[in-house]
């Protein structure tokens, strides 16, 4: 059997595996190609003033979603590929080389963002022909620009999701792979301890990125209107980026200082914190879309609302295409919103229905099933807890300078409640994932789990 | 009753069946059986003759569809998973094929778990006392995958002795370890029965495996349809033999 073949056949009898990275595929194809296709439709016959609009629209916005996009599908395939640590395990023992396992991921890989594109094109075309209503509604673009779908949004949409997919996956394999047959085999439920230097360097980078932006929005960009507004945003994301990839870091971090709480509550307690400590890994990519959603939605909300307050105490008119930031910052906002939490459930059901097993083994230790619901419910309420802060430290990157420079204060307008809301969604969107998920695993008979 | 033919566990006429309409498949076609307490009984049978579901119903693991099911005296608890881990916590425990240790959990905190998840007191110097006995006194904050077949199946069989269980269920306990490991693990629990009493039951397919208990019951499609005492090795190979062209396996 060809390698791609193994691939074909993994993907069809482990589709519930793959799941996650299959819906992080379509909604993130969907975003892509719904703003790309703002270019499609510039390239008709529009005048200048919208036609720059449309440019905007799809370049900035679709940069971020662009990132956003390649970092879910980066997330979700890791942990796809992590959790079949075993079978690779396997097949290595049966004699496959690691450059025919990377070729099996990749090619599933391939595969499934092939797909995925295809089956995106319906609903991005849909997704655009809104933002192109909108843009109508608020009169941005002339109403009789018509709508257009075209070979920019397919290009888009196949060339980032494939060159996305296909990094994520050779880089995961590779690492996967190079783990000696004898190490992988015992170590495969139980992983390494540290993060790697490159790890540490690109999370680095990210922060010291944003940490940039920061700055220049302070000095260089102090009176210079909607570019504060745009350059302020980017810092958070960035920030968010770097703080998602040290996320394994920030988990480890979060057992220690959590430890003495935790081993003061019992069985579960226990439970929860040998969970943190052994599958640090499967716990960060829960943390990854936490710290996203927070960063970058407290961030944007934030800026949009001191940005308002001060237009409104300036007693000036708004400056012109004040009204077209505003329309993109609530479209970023919504699209970032909605794929992170998305993503956060997303990545909640595939590593709780992947503890089956071990959900199995407690209950024939001897555990009831409300305390395996309460170890996953303290252990998720950490996580929640490590990502909302580690968020919230992003947000500061963007919210900070720009108060700073746009409305020479430290403190944003808005109110404790665009804050708490976004907490209460958070941990919401965690807690009732998590605990849902647990549920559905305990269905499953403890004997018919552990004999998997 | 506290004689010393006191009973541990008792079966009367259990069936099971698996499926529903049109693919039913009888596992346990009326068994009925009574153990003394501090007795090692081995099953055997054929593969797919229903021994792993005779154990498993026997243990509260699962529920029989007719018939009634008591350990230690008490009927096997009615009501929901929560009641039914109570009942199993209080008087059974179990040796799997596959260990089924928790990857993330040290030795020591894999063999104390049942009593953290019990509620009861954490008396670690018996668990350490009890690993030593199984000769693991010195990995006791290693990691199960740190640790050989042979030397996982022992760490649980103290986690399932660690809560003095009237009962103790293995399915297949030497069924993934080479012979001297699988000697070892049988000695300690006939060890278990001879100087703690507890009652085991298991199953196996190996006629030197069942030579250690003190009987040996016989089943085929679900039903038993024999019982060997004092059971040798030699003996046990044939009668299985004989089983084996009887059910035409
Ligand atoms: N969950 C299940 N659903 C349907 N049928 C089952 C289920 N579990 C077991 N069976 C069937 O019940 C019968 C008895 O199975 P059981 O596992 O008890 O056999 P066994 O004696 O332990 O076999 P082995 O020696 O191979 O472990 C078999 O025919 C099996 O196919
Ligand atoms: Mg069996």
């Amino acid at each position: 059997m060809t390698v791609f073949g193994l691939a074909v056949r993994t993907l069809r009898h482990r589709a519930g595996g793959f799941a996650a990275v299959f819906l992080a595929m379509v909604l993130g194809a969907t975003i892509l190609m719904a703003f790309a296709s703002m270019l499609d439709i510039a390239t008709g016959d529009v005048p200048g003033a919208a036609r720059e609009t449309l440019v905007i629209m799809a370049t900035v916005v679709g940069g971020w979603g662009m990132l956003l996009v390649a970092f879910a599908v980066v997330s979700t395939l890791t942990l796809a590929v992590r959790q079949r640590a075993a079978e690779i395990a396997l097949l290595k023992s049966v004699g496959a080389t690691p450059a025919q396992l990377t070729r099996m991921i990749v090619g599933e890989a391939v595969a499934l963002a092939v797909v995925s594109v295809a089956l995106a094109v319906a609903p991005a075309a849909l997704a655009g022909r809104g933002l192109l209503a909108l843009l109508h509604d608020t009169g941005q673009v002339p109403a009789d620009v018509g709508y257009a779908f075209g070979p920019i949004a397919l290009a888009q949409g196949f060339g980032i999701t494939l060159v996305a997919s296909v990094a994520a996956a050779y880089i995961t394999a590779r690492r996967t792979t190079r783990v000696r047959v004898a190490e992988s085999l015992v170590s495969a439920e139980v992983e390494r301890p540290r993060m790697s230097k490159k790890r540490i360097v690109a999370g680095g980078l990210f922060l010291a990125l944003g940490l940039d932006l920061a700055i220049v929005t302070v000095t260089a960009m102090r009176n210079a209107g909607q570019e504060t507004m745009a350059t302020a945003g980017q810092a958070a994301i960035l920030a968010s980026f770097g703080l998602a990839v040290l996320a394994p870091g920030l988990v480890r971090g979060a057992a220690r200082l959590a430890g003495g709480v935790l081993e003061r509550c019992g069985a579960a307690g226990d439970l929860a914190l040998a969970s943190l400590r052994g599958r640090t890994g499967q716990a960060a990519s829960v943390v990854t879309p936490i710290i996203l959603f927070t960063g970058i939605g407290t961030g944007t909300l934030y800026v949009q609302a001191t940005e308002n307050a001060v237009i409104a105490r300036s007693g000036l008119a708004p400056e012109e295409g004040a009204e077209t930031i505003e329309t993109l910052n609530l479209v970023v906002i919504g699209m970032i919103v909605a794929f992170t939490a998305l993503m956060l459930v997303n990545t909640l059901l595939a590593a709780t229905a992947h503890r089956r097993r071990e959900f199995g083994q407690l209950r024939l230790a001897g555990a009831a099933p409300g305390q395996v619901l309460g170890a996953v419910a303290l252990e998720g309420a950490v996580l929640m807890v490590t990502g909302v802060l580690a968020g919230t430290v992003a947000s500061v990157f963007t919210i900070l300078p720009f108060t700073v420079a746009r409305a020479d204060a430290l403190v944003p307008d808005g109110g404790p409640g665009i804050y708490a809301g976004t907490v209460a969604v958070a941990a919401a969107l965690t807690l009732v994932t998590v605990v849902g998920a647990t549920r559905r695993a305990l269905r499953v008979p403890a004997v018919e789990a552990v004999a998997v | 009753m506290n004689t010393s033919m006191e009973e541990a566990l008792r079966l009367e006429a259990v069936r099971r069946v698996y499926g529903s309409d049109g693919n039913r498949v009888t596992a346990l076609d009326g068994v009925s059986l009574a153990l003394p307490a501090g007795s090692f009984t081995a099953v055997m049978g054929p593969s797919g003759s229903g021994k792993s579901t005779l154990l498993q119903c026997a243990a509260g693991l699962d529920r029989p569809t007719e018939g009634r099911v008591y350990v230690d005296g008490a009927e096997l608890a009615g009501g929901g998973e929560a009641a039914l881990t109570r009942f199993r916590r209080e008087r059974i425990g179990f040796v799997f094929q596959r260990f089924n240790l928790l990857p993330t959990l040290t030795v020591m905190q894999n063999v104390t778990l049942p009593l953290k998840l019990a509620g009861r007191r954490v008396d670690r110097r018996r668990a350490r006392s009890i690993l030593e006995r199984v000769g693991l006194g010195d990995r006791l904050h290693h990691r199960p995958a740190e640790l050989s077949g042979g030397q996982q199946q022992r760490v649980a069989i103290a986690r399932a002795l660690v809560t003095e269980p009237k009962v103790v269920f293995a399915d297949e306990p030497t069924g993934a370890l080479d012979t001297r490991s699988a000697r070892e693990v049988l000695a300690l629990l006939q060890e278990s029965v001879r100087v703690y009493g507890r009652t085991i039951v298991m199953v196996t397919h190996d006629p030197v495996a069942a030579s250690h208990a003190d009987q040996v019951l016989f089943l085929a499609d679900g039903r038993l349809v024999g019982r060997m005492a004092a059971p040798t090795a030699e003996r046990v190979a044939e009668h299985m033999t004989r089983l084996g062209e009887l059910v035409g396996v």
